[in-house]
């Protein structure tokens, strides 16, 4: 028991290693983390209200909380999943825990229990504002907020017993697919480009209802579906019956027995198999592929390139963040051009369009060039070959720039094609957005690289990858969001006030003078700023 | 083929030189080991001359390149292996060399020669198209010696070459480095090891607390033992 609860506090020790009670940077970040929280739960209760009030016009309140049981149970199980293989099977301590005298079963144990408990505070605090929110619209008795905290147990509960069970499998079916780049990066985005497009989905109804919130803005045959989907979502359903009071008498021994038998299953996997597996799994961390290719002379650029991308794209973790994401722009771009036409219609008309598009293109093409933030970070352990090759820093320089170039402008155009296709916007002011996204989308790519250059961050993890968002991202994604909040904002305004020519050229005028500033500061001293990096 | 004249490095934020008032010449044909204990100086010396750290005063020329008047095409003439043999672990050993290749600027036909002739020596035929990161230490060290030297390098640098390999991996290396030497090419190499440095090198040069403490002769008879007289000596005060 003692090695158990050791283990267990050296899991904690090692998510708050970054803390220090001496120092005033660790309170000052501890305070801005509570209050970003504090916010962030308050706009899930707000949006929450929003959510229930809609449903509860169409008459399916009660189906809205059984469908938002089933969303937090399926990514509990997902993130409880991921979790499990990351800290179960992947983490690099199990290398050293495996050379000392501990069991599997106090290992397994050790890092349950603290798996657990994080899921369980991060879930409560989820749900509780969505609850509350709904007894703020729906009248509820004394009894649902007794109920809160069963409800809460059994949804963490349920999910992280059956992320153990299922852990296993899936870690055997990723590893048979880990090399599979291309498959992987086309099922991230389909998963990525639909759960926009469900989301945008349920953002435009919202928008209709906050518009004219007399009637409901589903449909009967929608509303027919929800409650006869509603009626087979076992077991979430009973965790909204549960609270509910329906059918208690069925609820409460069907959560019990699931659990029970979950329980059952991980305990079956403890004792046969979870040794074997992570004795297995150290063994075959390393795996890799085979690639049969003939010798080939390509031109200097061409192999800086090409290096670029075989980088980003033999990585999961890069393609998501470069590739997935800018196949997703579109899409958003689509249904927020769609919705600020709706928000338009009644309002302000037409003019504010144009800057809705450009803050949304902005926001992505942001998300997407703060990958650039790690351009000399990602090279790690490797960076000494940007310091020996016989090629000029700026051509190594350029190579990386390129590839952000390549996929930003492709989706970009994208973009554009859909926006002029669809007829949301004027062929004319599509381009003359087209060009605004993508002068600034090159001003904050080589703003962002040259943060990196200044200031590169080596510690990477896993295969030597940056795994976690570096202050060069934070930083570049902030510049992004001013960016774009700044034109877009100045867009809207002076398109609503002047006129839209006017608003162009006010735009167009600022974001030269951007460019122009990111240009200059990438610019000087460059040379000089990249040979003083030491690794 | 290397000259490194009064060369001083000093780290920033650091109060005293990593390297001081250093001078070699090195020349063509010949081995030459660069001996020195722990933070002697040894591998900030090499990460000057290949232009990995930048330096404060004097001067580094290769085949007559300075580095840093004229680094690419001082850089062009050497190949280098660092000492934790780090290559990009996400291509295959053929796609590293190649890369390494095409900024060296080799033709097809010299990189065909020579890629088949380090695979086969190497005995890496079979792992070539592998992905790096499924290599052992051994065989990440030797991809990393062909991608430096399918340029066919006139000076040939490397930090700690035998650091944590085996027999075999040594002795193929080891063959590698006099043959690329009877070419009439130049080897620069790091070591702590005495007894590796007295058999294979020309002559050494001792490096302690970053100045130069002695450069020794190892053709000359008795050198060898003058050599680790002159290293135990050194090495003899160290305070653990």
């Amino acid at each position: 028991m003692n090695i158990i609860l050791t283990l267990t506090k050296l899991e904690f020790r090692g998510k708050f290693s970054g803390f220090s009670a001496t120092s005033k940077k660790s309170w000052a970040k501890l305070a801005f983390g509570l209050l970003f929280y504090a916010a962030l739960l308050y706009v899930i209760y707000a949006v929450g209200g929003v959510l229930f009030r809609m449903f509860d016009k169409a008459g399916i309140a009660y189906e809205a909380l059984v469908i938002i049981f089933t969303i937090l149970f399926i990514i509990l199980l997902i993130t409880g999943i991921s979790s499990t293989i990351k800290v179960l099977y992947y983490k690099g301590d199990n290398l050293i825990l495996m050379r000392f005298p501990v069991s599997g079963s106090e290992i397994f144990i050790s890092k349950t229990l603290f798996l657990a408990i994080s899921q369980f505070v991060t879930t409560a605090t989820i749900v509780v504002p969505v609850l509350l929110a709904y007894a703020n619209v729906i009248p509820v008795g004394q009894m649902f907020y007794n109920s809160i905290p069963v409800s809460v147990l059994f949804l963490v509960l349920i999910p992280f017993l059956l992320s153990n069970i299922l852990a296993i499998p899936i870690m055997h079916l990723t590893n048979k697919i880990r090399n599979k780049f291309g498959l992987i990066i086309i099922l991230l985005s389909i998963l990525v480009a639909g759960m926009f497009a469900i989301y945008m989905f349920l953002f435009s109804k919202v928008v209709d209802f906050m518009k004219n919130d007399s009637f409901s803005v589903f449909s009967p045959e929608f509303v027919y579906t929800i409650q006869q989907t509603a009626k087979y979502l076992i077991p979430t359903k009973y965790f909204a019956d549960i609270l509910l009071h329906n059918e208690m008498y069925f609820a409460y021994p069907a959560l019990i027995i699931l659990t029970g038998i979950s329980l059952a299953g991980m305990i079956l996997v403890i004792n046969l198999i979870y040794q074997k597996t992570l004795l297995g799994n150290i063994e075959i961390e390393g795996s890799a592929f085979v690639r049969k290719t003939k010798n080939k002379k390509k031109s200097i650029f061409a192999a800086l390139l090409c290096k670029e991308f075989i980088q980003v794209f033999r990585s999961v973790n890069y393609s998501f963040q470069y590739f997935v994401l800018a196949v997703a722009m579109p899409v958003m771009v689509y249904f927020c051009n769609s919705i600020a036409l709706k928000l338009g219609e009644n309002t302000i008309g037409e003019q504010i369009s144009v800057g809705m598009t450009l803050l949304v293109m902005l926001i992505f093409a942001t998300v997407i060039t703060s990958f650039s933030a790690t351009s000399v970070t990602r090279e790690g352990n490797n960076f000494y070959h940007t310091k020996i090759m016989p090629v000029p820093i700026r051509t190594q320089l350029l190579a990386k720039f390129v590839m952000y170039l390549l996929v930003s402008l492709t989706a970009n155009l994208i973009c554009v094609f859909i926006l002029i296709v669809t007829k949301m916007m004027e062929a004319n002011v599509a381009w003359w957005v087209f060009g605004i996204v993508q002068m600034l989308s090159i001003g904050i790519t080589l703003r962002s690289m040259r943060y990196d250059i200044k200031k590169p961050h080596f510690n990477l993890s896993g295969e030597g990858e940056v795994v976690n968002a570096t202050a060069n991202t934070t930083a570049s994604v902030l510049l992004g969001f001013v960016v774009a909040v700044t034109v877009g904002m100045l867009s809207m305004v002076t398109a609503y006030m002047l006129s839209l020519p006017i608003s162009m050229i006010i735009c167009t005028l600022l974001s030269v003078l951007i460019f122009l500033y990111c240009v200059a500061v990438y610019s000087i001293n460059l040379k000089k700023t990249y040979e003083k990096i030491v690794k | 083929m290397l000259e490194i004249t009064n060369l001083y490095k000093k780290y920033l934020n650091s109060e005293r030189f990593a390297v001081e008032d250093l001078s070699l010449s090195l020349r063509g044909g010949e081995i030459f080991g660069f001996l020195g204990k722990n933070g002697a100086g040894k591998s900030t010396t090499i990460k000057c001359l290949t232009g990995i750290y930048p330096f404060n005063s004097g001067s580094i020329v290769i085949c007559g390149h300075d580095i840093a008047k004229d680094p690419i095409k001082a850089k062009l003439n050497m190949g280098y292996v660092p000492d934790d043999h780090s290559v990009y672990e996400k291509m295959t050993g053929r796609e590293y060399v190649n890369y390494i290749a095409d900024l060296y600027r080799v033709s097809k036909r010299e990189r065909d020669e020579r890629f088949d002739k380090f695979v086969k020596q190497f005995r890496l035929t079979k792992a070539v198209d592998s992905q790096i990161k499924s290599y052992s230490h051994g065989m990440k060290q030797k991809i990393c010696i062909i991608g430096a030297l399918i340029h066919n390098p006139k000076l040939w640098v490397l930090d700690e070459p035998m650091m944590g390999l085996d027999p075999q991996s040594m002795v193929e290396i080891l063959k590698r480095m006099r043959e690329h030497c009877a070419d009439g090419n130049t080897i620069f190499f790091s070591s702590h090891n005495l007894d590796l440095v007295a058999k294979i090198c020309d002559r050494a040069a001792i490096i302690n607390d970053g100045k130069l403490h002695s450069v020794i002769d190892l053709q000359v008879r008795g050198n060898k033992e003058t050599l680790e007289h002159t290293f135990l000596s050194i090495t003899a005060d160290d305070d653990i």
